[in-house]
């Protein structure tokens, strides 16, 4: 298992990627990323979803070919056409979704694909079971037996076995994707000393993490990533949290966010001790008639659990939610959408739009009652309804029949947004509503979302982009690990006091009341 | 998101090896369980004579019931197989009354069951037509392929070497059962042994994964038809020669008393797991109910609601089991 | 990331109604009508013609449910056998139970609507796939149907019975109007209803209807449930048209409805799909088996064809959707 047979010319970085650009139709993910990994190195990858983390992992494991630029492994460049040629490579990735098979035992799973073989070519299942025995016993993992199944295995032990995976194809550099999104802190704990260990063996191990507080436990260099593009690579000694929360998520501002003060009135929504584990623990915020309340919070964070908690996605277990100062019990989309409710989803392509669906469909899709009558679909009162809807959103379509999945990320979130906001709702949930669309379509949404609040609306917005945050909220809350930590008014709230509280750093963060 | 409250839900091993341990074990015990319940209330269900014809009649549906396991776990169905059964006998008899070799007949059916099940594995695999559609246009297309070349008429005269389920190896053991035992241990065997017997439980159970280990899923899908084939040509040599006639007609719902073997024998609907054994031993349970609803006067028209509520009772366990061990 | 003026829907010399899947194959079956009908003088008849509807009406009345169900992305491969049960459960309740003959019928609707609604509650509830468990179901159905009749055939129904499935209204067959009434209304449901645009939502994609607060497990219960009691109708109508219940009724009856619903353009994966193209379907397989019956092919080559058909229309459908989402 271990790494020395490999010929290396000192000073030379084990992994080296240089100058990576790729695009997507219609998107840029990366433009010109580099950065590099010596033996034994932990180096971070950091940044907020979006900022090219995944295309660049999927590049250097093989998954697709960067446009331009190159990938060398041991000074020496490397082809990366397939998985496969990664493997080759001595590069192993660990998915945050792990790629195991629930049905077979971790021996088996340790070895698809490159097992153990005997006479006539078949399964050796003894070598098989000691070799993995072996892995176990290198990393000192003394609870994870080689028979067992894997999918009755805790999230933790799954992951230790994609590690025992990756080295017994005598990986050299491993790419860890968000590994302890799912972990118990005892997981992490483990998690990390098994990354020691790899540490001290030579390997070099890529972590990409939105968690400072690890990076800081585990990370030896940190590249923070936006918008595609490379923003700083530091020593973490060098560095505190502050300072990477300003690069990672302290964009220059862009546009002006056109922030109408506006009379707040009565509370629209109140909710109390709202519990729906494990993302929603004790939640409870109220949101007012014409106020706009930012939610910040790091990725995992459970903002957007919370806000599909609220809108009856995943029910609560317990705790109160109000509307309008009447208690109601939402257990379903549909009925927080008779309650006035309305939520524009994170993922636009798949929870926001029926991208094969048209525009006009698409508008009325949340609407449908206000265009039906006695459940028929009156066709002129849905095309007055997307038309209004096309125009008051300017929608740039050639025509209320067009695909809504062909037209770009801008006007298909306006039409998410347009489709809401048709069924006239009194309680608006924005989730990263702006996330993927180009600047002029930001300041569309923003001068709306303005609008909207001095009509009178109550909105929530959950956004990632501490500019947005501060330029359009009324009142910002800050949630970690479930719960809401903190909580600032407009005054209050700058870079610093959010971003702080958003790491867990209570210093300078006020305790929510 | 549900998959995070994971921490105590390590299951303990004692639990696992009750659910996961053995269906097999279980239809074991079913089987013996149900020949001494049955033959207490009626000894002559135990005489040699009834065993052995029980046997003897359903070795056919095991021996299809082990391809049918492969082609589940590998994540997909086929609903054609009771029709290519039919079409497959038919093509060995007509050739074996014809004159031809009776090896050359025999060989016939294996041949063309790995032909057309390879071609539906292709069409499957490479055009990405779900495997229903395909099947279940197959199962037509030979279905009315048969009755209208052959008429319906049946095959007789059928020369004494050819009927394989006459021959008693060592003079005891019939060569239906014979077949159906060393089937079931050479494709467990394989499944277990070998890198492509695996590939079929990755491919089955997470596809994505598999690619990553450098698996391809459409080889192997055209690889577990064409093996599928070529036991429905085994099943086929069976149900062709036991007798001294062959129908030349499609036996009715032969493929649903298959899936239902495959399913009841513990191979998951949803694909990546399961044991030939298991889908044997259920093939042996279902004809042996099938046997003694007659002995405790029951009216053997109720056998497929049984299948029925077997097949929905284990596909709904399966469901549940999947669930629970992901941990919601 | 620009916003770029998108390229409008391409300027097209041929009007885009005559691209669409229907219309193309309703020129198909005016070909082949003309084709048929000039190979055989017997086709090409008002008697004939109207006597193939009389025949299509049993697969017709489940084919309009089954395209709803396809629409969604789901399938339903039990119906054959919810008719074999539903026509026993008729002979059966009337001669074994004494019902009166319309409370039977009543009572085998019922079943019918039960039998559907099971599959629904199953595949909503426990999450079972469609596919599996209405193979499962189609065993059981069929077991229960064989376990009931004991292979006994029940006849000897009183005279006014025969009337829809053997008699004319208004020189059109009476069965006939029962799917033609069963058309419009599922037309109009699918085209013009929040029910019908619910079930389009569904098929293209789930999550957003969920999101959007369409209720997506009730409608899926629905159509589930209204499968079933469509093929309970088809069963009456074929006992009233053969004048006999037997176990072995609607068996294969998935393949004809899948096939014509599959071949009238709706998508096996879900979010396209209309009633006219299901009715041209319907009358495609219809004559091509009539066709070719009446130039000398035996009837059980027809389903041979029939069987390609569904696999090619699949493989053309297929490929005609994967090339408009590579744009």
């Amino acid at each position: 298992m271990t790494t020395d047979a490999h010929s290396e010319t000192p000073g030379t970085p084990l992994l080296s990627v240089r100058s990576i650009e790729k695009s997507f139709p219609g998107v840029r993910a990366l433009s010109g990323v580099s950065f590099d990994a010596a033996r034994g190195e932990v180096h971070a990858l950091l940044g907020e979803n979006g900022a090219g983390k995944s295309t660049l992992i999927k590049i250097v494991s093989g998954v697709f070919p960067p446009d331009r630029g190159e990938v060398l492994v041991d000074g020496k460049p490397v082809d990366l056409a397939r998985p496969d040629d990664a493997r080759r490579a001595g590069i192993a990735t660990i998915y945050q979704e792990l790629l195991l098979f629930p049905e077979l035992t971790v021996a088996e799973n340790i070895f698809m694909g490159h097992a153990p073989r005997a006479g006539l070519g078949r399964i050796d299942w003894r070598a098989m079971h000691e070799k993995t025995n072996a892995l176990l016993a290198s990393l000192e993992i003394h609870d994870l037996q080689a028979d067992r199944v894997v999918g009755s295995l805790s999230v933790g032990n799954r992951q230790r076995v994609e590690i025992l995976r990756a080295l017994s194809q005598d990986a050299r550099i491993l790419i860890m994707d968000e590994p302890t999104a799912a972990l118990t802190e005892y997981d992490v704990t483990r998690l990390f000393d098994i990354v020691r260990k790899l540490k001290a063996r030579g390997v070099a191990v890529i972590y990409i993490s939105h968690r400072l507080d690890e990076i800081f436990a585990i990370a030896d260099r940190v590249t923070v990533l936006r918008d595609g593009a490379h923003v700083a690579t530091k020593r973490v000694a060098d560095t505190d949290a502050a300072e990477l929360v300003q690069l990672m998520v302290g964009r220059r501002i862009e546009s002006l966010f056109p922030k109408i003060t506006v009379p707040i009135g009565k509370p629209v929504l109140e909710v109390k001790d709202l519990e729906r584990r494990p993302l929603t623990r004790s939640v409870s915020l109220t949101v007012r008639a014409g106020e706009i309340v930012g939610l910040a919070g790091l990725v995992g964070s459970g903002r957007s659990e919370l806000a599909q908690t609220i809108f009856g996605v995943t029910p609560a277990d317990s705790g109160e939610i109000r509307i309008a100062g009447r208690k109601v019990d939402i257990r379903s989309p549909a009925q927080a959408r008779s309650l006035g409710l309305a939520y524009v989803p994170e993922d636009r392509g798949t929870q926001g739009l029926v991208r094969p669906m048209s525009v006009r469909e698409n508008f009325s899709l949340a609407a449908l009652g206000k265009v039906a009558f006695g459940g028929f679909i009156d066709r002129g009162a849905e095309r007055k309804l997307a038309d209004d809807g096309v125009k008051r959103f300017a929608v740039k379509t050639s025509s209320l029949e067009q695909i809504a999945g062909k037209l770009s990320g801008g006007n298909q979130q306006k039409i998410v947004l347009g489709k809401w906001l048709a069924n006239e709702p009194k309680l608006l949930i924005l989730d990263e509503p702006t996330r993927g669309i180009d600047v002029g379509a930001k300041a569309e949404i923003h001068r709306l979302m303005g609008e909207l609040a001095a009509q009178g609306l109550a909105i929530l917005m959950i956004s990632s982009e501490l500019p947005e945050v501060l330029g359009m909220s009324d009142r910002v809350l800050v949630m970690r690990e479930g719960r809401i930590v903190a909580e600032f008014s407009r005054e209050e709230a700058t870079q610093e006091t959010i971003g702080a509280a958003m790491m867990g750093s209570h210093d300078n963060a006020e305790k929510a009341a | 998101m549900t998959t995070l409250t994971l921490a105590g839900t390590e299951a303990d091993p004692r639990r696992r090896l009750k659910v996961l341990a053995s269906q097999e074990a279980l239809l074991a015990i079913a089987v013996i369980g149900l020949a001494i319940a049955v033959g207490l209330y009626n000894p002559r269900f135990l005489a040699a004579r009834n065993l052995s014809d029980v046997l003897l009649g359903n070795a056919y549906i095991a021996v299809a019931a082990v391809g049918m396991s492969m082609v589940i776990v590998s994540g997909n169905i086929d609903i054609s197989v009771g029709a290519l059964i039919g079409v497959l006998a038919t093509i060995s008899g007509t050739l074996a009354v014809n004159g031809a070799p009776i090896v050359v007949a025999w060989l016939a059916a294996l041949v063309a069951g790995v032909l057309v099940m390879a071609l539906q594995g292709a069409i499957i695999a490479y055009l990405r037509i779900p495997a229903i559609v395909v099947t279940l246009g197959m199962l037509s297309i030979l279905k009315g392929g048969l009755i209208s070349v052959t008429g319906g008429k049946w095959i007789t005269d059928l020369p004494d070497s050819f009927h394989l389920a006459d021959i008693e190896l060592f003079g005891v053991l019939p060569f239906p059962v014979f077949l159906m035992i060393l089937v079931t241990i050479l494709a467990a065997l394989w499944m277990r042994y070998s890198a492509s017997g695996r590939a079929i439980y990755a491919v089955g159970g997470n596809a994505e994964a598999a690619r990553l280990c450098g698996i391809s899923q459409p080889r192997t899908i055209v690889m577990v038809f064409a093996l599928h084939g070529f036991f429905a040509g085994a099943a086929a040599l069976l149900y062709a020669t036991q007798l001294r006639v062959i129908q030349s007609t499609v036996p009715p719902n032969l493929e649903l008393t298959i899936i239902t073997a495959s399913v009841v024998g513990g191979v998951s609907i949803l694909g990546g797991v399961g044991t030939v054994i298991g889908s044997t031993l259920a093939a042996v349970l279902i004809a042996e109910i099938a046997s003694a609803l007659v002995f405790i006067d029951v009216s053997p028209y109720w056998i497929r609601a049984v299948q029925g509520v077997l097949i929905l009772v284990t596909v709904i366990a399966d469901i549940l089991r999947r669930r629970r061990m992901a941990g919601a | 990331m620009s916003e770029i003026p998108l390229p409008q829907t391409a300027k097209r010399v041929v009007p885009w109604w005559l691209l669409r899947h229907e219309t193309m194959l309703a020129v198909i079956l005016l070909l082949a009508l003309i084709v048929l009908g000039g190979l055989n003088s017997r086709f090409l008849t008002l008697d004939n013609l109207l006597n193939q509807g009389r025949l299509t009406t049993e697969v017709g009345l489940i084919a309009l449910p089954m395209t709803f169900i396809i629409i969604t992305g789901g399938i339903d491969l039990s119906v054959g056998s919810i008719v074999g049960l539903c026509a026993i459960l008729l002979g059966y309740s009337w001669k074994n139970f004494g019902f009166p003959l319309p409370l039977a019928i009543c009572f085998s609707l019922l079943v019918g609507a039960a039998a559907g609604l099971l599959n629904g509650i199953v595949i909503t509830r426990v999450k079972v796939p469609p596919l599996i468990m209405t193979i499962a179901t189609l065993a059981l159905y069929r077991g229960l149907a064989e376990g009931i009749s004991q292979a006994r055939s029940v006849r000897g129904y009183p005279e006014w019975f025969y009337f829809i499935g053997q008699e004319n209204l208004f020189g059109v067959p009476a069965q006939l109007w029962l799917l033609l009434i069963a058309i419009v209304v599922s037309a109009i449901v699918l085209d013009r209803t929040t029910f019908g645009r619910t079930l389009y939502a569904i098929g293209n994609n789930e999550t957003a209807a969920r999101f959007s607060g369409l209720p997506v497990d009730r409608v899926k219960l629905i159509i589930y449930t209204l499968s079933g009691l469509m093929a309970g109708l088809s069963a009456c109508v074929l006992v009233s048209r053969v004048t006999t219940t037997r176990s072995d009724m609607g068996i294969g009856y998935e393949l004809d409805v899948i096939a014509a619903v599959v071949l009238g353009g709706t998508s096996i994966f879900g979010g396209v799909g209309t009633i006219w193209g299901t009715v041209v379907g319907l009358a495609m397989i219809q004559l091509l088996k009539n066709g070719l019956a009446l130039t000398g092919v035996k009837g059980d080559a027809t389903i041979v064809v029939i069987g390609a058909v569904l696999i090619l229309s699949t493989l053309v459908a297929s490929s005609l959707q994967r090339r408009r989402d590579g744009v």
